[in-house]
């Protein structure tokens, strides 16, 4: 780490506040801070050298603009290799990069990042009077090592493998769901590294209830169906997840004629390179095991088993997918083969054991991971959707003639997946490279002249996303002081969404409808989504979830608090600023709040300021 | 523009029958594609939602002139998810294995059959409802065909990852038209969860999901009252000055817009009114979820404040096994249960109510469309006692300027081939034809191809209708 050169270089960039000197602007933009006019007139040139960077729309909602923007390189220090692929991108493009980021605006974004709830009061405070040059890195590594961290990312895998009691396939059951849950929090907890958790989840065996990795393959049962949608289901669902590629595709036609506009590099392949794939789990059988609950007669659990003798047969005509038959010579049993090496399983080995080694060792199943890493930190994937790699597209020296390349970033990419093998697959491992690079901790603020959305893709900065849902509960419930406590069938009292075993969870209460307006999906055929929508908005504003918690009256409420300990107007304000939005209000901020608190009932207003700015975009979008 | 030159297939190599894609000329070819796929989709989620060009990009190729019949002012769009089973209703097969209780009966001088023992008020309306039965999908697969039909293009070709569901067009192609009395989104979606929203136009466009209750929308009413609400709401808009200015981005100025939206809803005393029903509404509808939807969604359209398009899903048609048997509760026989007084009631209650225009019932200005993602294998039943997914399928549609007692098409014996396609282009119908019927009652130039898509490449609305590749169905006007 270089974390040293930072400070000092620092202190040569304008414009940059950092540290806890007073703010004069909203760290997430709003009111700018003014620019010298001969700036404006460098970047106005710096836009028209770019010209190709400018989609049609944005010039022309440029064109009449009076005062083009103004342009000073920050400099910026190059912590790692992610630094190092960003700025010479920017650089070659004649991209500006923004500064980076103020330690308030800095903590609340790696804090909700990584952990998936805003920093209290007291963390903000504690941090902003830190003058230690290592204090960000020590931050990260505090989080990384935190429960709240768990949670957070083993929801990000529960979302993965789509752990939930009931989807439209199969059903889980409260236990299953607990008990994968469990092994998956368990996982993240220890530090298990990436490759081994799938090579567990492709191999488990037992009792579903109870050895809670089988139920990778349990949720993967097509009851509808003959076996072979089962298998089908298992190689597209590891091939879409751990993979990232769209093998569904595959599971009914070949690619030719369908999926050139797709994934070019899968449109070669062919149905039967996909029954390859799916053969390696043929010889894997789950036995139900009825009356498996005393208090649900409907209720069924699996006992995961080999079967040494399991084939995959082309002799179906009905189910979910078109008929299964072998073309003119071939055989109608399907021998396993990994579709991108044609890798088989060695003798002796079990099929399904030697598909987790051949797709762990696959690097592509590296390179998607590193890649949702990056989608999770930096709100945008290298590739986009993380969940379609083309493999023809991935490299500028592969490219077919015609082509353009996949990846924002294909070097970055590459040399991530690189460092994540080399690693061990360690998932925080490349968490804490990504939040270390300045390219991570760069400002939410443009602060470099008139910004172009073109640029978003190159990271010239923070471009703020909206919290997830479990974040937005669990960031109110921070903010309130006031706790909440949800009844999970078999796990008792949860007390942060974050912690909850799926996405649906609490069922038909008013906690799991203000999750489910937020687009948490169900982990079967709504997926996960950041999109806004009216009801968000009527729920902030509305909800007593939020209005109860702000009320003076509601016990260890943060307003009870705050005005057990003062009347003055300017530190209520401070006060609710920080527990609110993780930072103190500007100069005009207080001002406004001071002159609002002043204007009516003092509980009164200050409850309202905490509505507002919870209401603010600046709460929601970090 | 490039002379127009005639559309070839290709043939679909899996797909039992139909055969594949529409392709015309160089249009679609891997090479456009990838030239702009690398590089466009990323911007597609950051386009300036207060950006007037959205509104005013679109532009309609030369060559195909639109048939716009401009006949309907709303849409409810009744989509039956899981595909119902075409050949036991709506282009009816009498077999050895129909049941005797479906007690088919002839229509409309023999011309429709229909088992009116599934279905007894449906048939008591049918003189106002038209039947397309040469109806063919694209993919047997529901997540795919389902998309498909909604927004109107394959779900994986080039644009489909940004298309918006056909209720966002039509409500961003109604936005000029609003008035200020509108306060209802223009799209929305009725117990629909999980469906398409507004793709790459701005959220304002996009579907606004309601899970229906008899006491209405939740959170209308803020729990201080309204005074500390509108302290509130004005302290709200002179601290976060980001709002409007775009500085967080798109995702963030949507949200400002949706706050607007949201408070308008909670401004106006009459919208509580549109979304709640009393018991013997419901009654009336059912007492079902499904004829919940149907119930508020006839109130959405009669109020008059701007809803144009309503979605109504109902899940449950993916009848694999046990079709027919009356003891599992989600049977055909018990979907039509639900299904029919809740379809027939809102025929009913749009025939009778007056519209907007003098002279005119709600029902001559509402288009009530009727249809899944697919049909249903055909003839004696599966082994499990069930149907299959199919590619064949048909769809019911009335009011809007639709006639009612129209047949388009007419199958084999089974239900399986077309033996008459019934429409001037004498081809099946796709579901890109069914958008083109849809846009054209309401107004929309289904030929448009907006030039403000991220990808660069345009965006048509119903793609290849411009060049003449899709259609409205004119017999059924």
């Amino acid at each position: 780490m270089r974390r040293e050169n930072r400070v000092l270089l620092l202190v040569a960039v304008p414009l940059l506040s950092l540290g806890a000197g007073p703010k004069e602007s909203c760290p997430l933009g709003g009111s700018a801070i003014e620019s010298p006019q001969k700036q404006q007139t460098a970047i106005y040139r710096a836009l028209s050298a770019n010209a190709e960077l400018v989609s049609n729309a944005t010039a022309t909602r440029h064109r009449g603009v009076r005062a083009p923007a103004a342009p000073v390189a920050p400099q910026i220090p190059q912590i790692n290799f992610i630094d190092t692929h960003v700025f010479a991108k920017m650089a070659r493009d004649g991209v500006l990069p923004t500064s980076l980021s103020s330690d308030e605006q800095f903590l609340r974004r790696v804090t909700l990042d990584l952990t998936g709830v805003i920093p209290d009061s007291a963390t903000v405070t504690a941090f902003v009077a830190d003058k230690g040059t290592d204090k960000r890195s020590r931050k990260i590594d505090e989080l990384l090592a935190s429960d709240a961290f768990v949670d957070r990312w083993t929801m990000w895998l529960g979302d993965l493998v789509q752990n939930v009691s009931a989807a439209t396939n199969v059903r889980l059951y409260y236990q299953g769901r607990n008990a994968y849950h469990a092994y998956l929090k368990d996982a993240i907890r220890s530090g298990k590294p990436y490759d081994q958790i799938v090579r567990e989840l492709l191999s488990a065996k037992g009792d579903s209830w109870a050895v809670g990795a089988a139920n990778y393959v349990t949720r993967q049962i097509q009851n509808n169906g003959p076996p072979q949608d089962t298998y089908d289901n298992l190689a597209s669902h590891s091939g879409e997840k751990f993979l990232a590629m769209p093998l569904v595709c595959l599971s009914c036609h070949d690619g030719f004629r369908h999926l050139e506009q797709v994934n070019s590099g899968l449109a070669s392949k062919k149905r039967s390179e996909f029954w390859g794939m799916a053969a390696f789990f043929a010889k894997t059988q789950t036995r139900v095991i009825n009356n498996a609950d005393p208090n649900n007669p409907n209720a069924r659990k699996y006992d995961v088993i080999d079967n040494p003798a399991g084939t995959y047969r082309l002799n179906t005509t009905s189910g979910n997918k078109s008929p299964r038959a072998p073309v003119t010579g071939q055989s109608s049993i399907v021998s396993a083969a990994y579709m991108f090496n044609s890798e088989a399983p060695r003798s002796g080995e079990l099929a399904r054991d030697a598909y987790g080694r051949i797709l762990t060792a696959d690097r592509q199943f590296a390179r998607a991971t590193v890649n949702y890493l990056w989608k999770e930190m930096f709100g945008l994937g290298i590739v986009e959707p993380v969940n379609a790699f083309d493999l023809a597209r991935l490299l500028p020296s592969t490219l077919p003639a015609g082509s353009t390349i996949q990846p924002t970033h294909p070097e970055l990419l590459e040399e991530m997946t690189t460092t994540f093998i080399a690693g061990g697959y360690n998932l925080k491992s490349m968490l804490r490279t990504m939040a270390n690079s300045s390219s991570y901790q760069l400002s939410a603020q443009y602060t470099t002249g008139g910004w172009n959305e073109a640029w978003v893709p190159y990271f010239a900065r923070r471009y703020p996303k909206r919290m997830q849902a479990e974040a937005v509960l669990d960031s109110v419930v921070k903010a309130t002081g006031v706790g909440i406590t949800m009844p999970v069938l078999g796990l008792g009292n949860i007390t942060r969404a974050m912690a909850l075993p799926d996405s649906v969870e609490p069922i038909r209460r008013a906690e799991g409808n203000f999750l489910n307006q937020f687009g948490r999906g169900d982990r079967d055929d709504i997926v996960r989504s950041s999109e806004s929508s009216i009801t968000q908005a009527l729920s902030v504003m509305n909800d007593s979830i939020v209005t109860t918690r702000i009320r003076k009256a509601t016990p260890n409420s943060t307003m009870s608090r705050i005005l057990a300990s003062t009347q003055d107007p300017g530190a209520i304000t401070d006060q609710i600023y920080l527990a609110t939005l993780s930072r103190s209000p500007t100069a005009s901020e207080r001002q406004q709040g001071i002159d609002f608190l002043r204007g009516g009932v003092l509980n009164q207003r200050s409850e309202d300021l905490q509505w507002v700015l919870l209401n603010s975009l600046e709460f929601l979008f970090y | 523009m490039a002379k127009k030159q005639p559309l070839r297939k290709v043939d679909c190599l899996t797909c039992d029958e139909g055969g594949g894609f529409p392709v015309r000329g160089d249009g679609f070819s891997r090479r456009n594609f990838l030239r702009y796929a690398g590089t466009g989709l990323v911007a597609s989620y950051f386009a300036d939602v207060l950006n007037p060009n959205l509104l005013y990009g679109a532009t309609s190729a030369a060559g195909v002139v639109a048939s716009l019949h401009n006949t309907a002012k709303n849409c409810i769009f009744i989509f039956l998810a899981g595909a119902p089973s075409h050949a036991d209703l709506w282009d009816l097969k009498e077999g050895s294995w129909t049941p005797s209780d479906f007690a088919p009966a002839s229509y409309a001088n023999g011309t429709i059959r229909f088992p009116r023992g599934l279905m007894p008020k449906t048939a008591e309306q049918i003189d106002k409802i038209s039947f397309i039965r040469s109806g063919l999908a694209w993919a047997a697969v529901h997540p795919l065909a389902q998309q498909w039909t909604q927004i109107s293009r394959s779900p994986t070709g080039a644009t489909g990852a940004i298309a918006p569901h056909i209720g966002a067009v039509v409500a961003i192609e109604s936005q000029l038209k609003r008035t200020p009395a509108d306060v209802l989104p223009a799209f929305i979606a009725l117990n629909s969860g999980g469906i398409p929203t507004s793709g790459y136009l701005p959220a304002r466009y996009a579907p606004f999901g309601v899970t229906t209750a008899a006491t209405g929308l939740s959170f209308l009413d803020h729990p201080e009252g309204a005074a500390r609400f509108s302290t509130r709401w004005n302290q709200l808009h002179s601290v976060d000055t980001n709002r409007t200015t775009g500085g967080l981005g798109k995702k963030s100025t949507d949200m400002n817009d949706l706050y607007d939206q949201a408070k308008g809803l909670m401004d106006d005393p009459g919208v509580d009114a549109l979304f709640s029903f009393n018991a013997a509404d419901r009654m009336r509808y059912g007492s079902s979820t499904f004829g919940d939807g149907l119930l508020v969604a006839k109130q959405l359209v009669g109020g008059r404040k701007g809803a144009r398009f309503v979605q109504v899903t109902s899940g449950g048609w993916d009848h694999h096994s046990d079709i027919y048997d009356k003891a599992v509760p989600n049977s055909l026989y018990g979907k039509c249960a639900e299904f029919d007084p809740a379809y027939a009631a809102l025929l009913a209650d749009l025939s009778t109510t007056p519209g907007a225009t003098p002279g005119k019932t709600l029902l001559d200005e509402t288009l009530v469309v009727v249809l899944g993602e697919f049909g249903r294998t055909v003839g004696q039943l599966s082994g499990q006692g069930g149907r299959d997914h199919f590619l064949r399928f048909s769809a019911m549609m009335a009011g809007g300027g639709v006639k009612g007692s129209r047949v388009i098409g007419k199958t084999d014996s089974l239900g399986d081939k077309v033996v008459e396609h019934g429409w001037s282009e004498n081809r099946d119908v796709r579901p890109e034809d069914i958008t083109c019927t849809i846009y054209s009652a309401l107004g929309v130039d289904y030929t448009i191809m907006r030039t403000d898509d991220p990808l660069g490449r345009g965006f048509e609305y119903v793609p290849y209708a411009k060049d003449g590749g899709y259609k409205p169905i004119e017999e059924l006007f």
